[in-house]
């Protein structure tokens, strides 16, 4: 285990960052970002700040990634009423 | 039945008790809809779960949403659906509460303040690795040294303690930054600090991030 550590170390150290973006920030984005990546855009071109911040915060990651599910079922009708 | 518009969404919330409490009823009904599918189908963790449980959650869940929401109204920017924004505050009550259950038992101190990154031997090569030379071997145990001295050295012990918990562990932010009596935005600052003065303690010494990649590759 103690080599997968050293290997999550690096690839930590490894990945760009925006200090200027941060949680909150990103936050704020989360809904307009999930309504564009929902009608098929990349998050990398609308907003790569907060796309950058996801890459190095799991947990907004995770929240967002979880509103683009919701909003995508919504939109293919997959929700039922 | 037809979309409420934003402007709709924000007249009826804020309106006359009958009409506001059928706008509540509905915003609460659709979170709930989204977030059942989002326990239900996104989330394996909860696989073991009934329908009837999930559903519960999902109710519960969507209650407290809607009380973030009504808080907040005030921030909506009307730059989305007004949906996919109390979605957003939804989802953030709902996998909130997932992460307070999952990590409830778990505490700093389990942490230890002296945790190495164990060094040298059998111990940090996997089983796979059968590729390596005595010399690729050695030359690990040196940079993990190397890296567990730069840990020490570099970072205060709250930074050391904040990245090994979020970078090294996988524990959410969330969850650290309720353990470090902080909030989850400033535990972000901390992380990216530590991060940018072990970096840059590193490289003094002549370890680049590309060459510890490679060095640490499967």
């Amino acid at each position: 285990m103690a080599l997968d550590r050293f290997r999550k170390l690096a690839d930590c150290l490894s990945k760009k960052h925006d200090a200027d973006c941060d949680c909150d920030a990103a936050y704020r984005q989360f809904e307009c970002l999930a309504e564009q990546v929902v009608q098929g855009a990349d998050m990398h071109d609308i907003l790569p700040q907060v796309a950058l911040h996801m890459d190095q915060c799991p947990d907004c990651k995770e929240e967002f990634e979880a509103l683009v599910a919701i909003v995508r079922a919504e939109r293919e009708h997959r929700i039922n009423e | 039945m037809s979309e409420r518009t934003n402007q709709e969404w924000l007249a009826d919330l804020n309106g006359p008790p009958a009409v506001q409490e059928s706008a509540l009823r509905e915003l609460r009904e659709r979170l709930q809809r989204g977030i059942f599918y989002y326990l239900s189908r996104e989330r394996s963790d909860l696989a073991q779960l009934s329908h009837q449980d999930i559903n519960q959650m999902a109710e519960d869940l969507a209650q407290d949403a809607v009380l973030r929401v009504l808080d907040n109204l005030d921030t909506f920017r009307g730059d989305s659906r007004f949906t996919t924004w109390a979605t957003k505050i939804a989802v953030r009550v709902a996998i909130s509460e997932l992460r307070r259950a999952r990590y409830k038992d778990f505490r700093l101190d389990d942490l230890t303040a002296n945790d190495e990154l164990p060094v040298g031997g059998m111990s940090n090569t996997s089983p796979q690795d059968t590729t390596l030379t005595p010399e690729n071997v050695a030359e690990r145990a040196d940079v993990m040294a190397k890296i567990d001295a730069a840990l020490k050295e570099a970072l205060t012990e709250r930074q050391y303690q904040a990245l090994d918990a979020v970078v090294l562990r996988g524990i959410p932010l969330e969850v650290v930054a309720e353990r470090m009596d902080t909030n989850r935005n400033a535990l972000y600052k901390l992380v990216h600090d530590a991060r940018r003065k072990l970096r840059a303690h590193l490289e003094a010494q002549g370890l680049s991030v590309d060459y510890m990649l490679n060095l640490f590759q499967e």
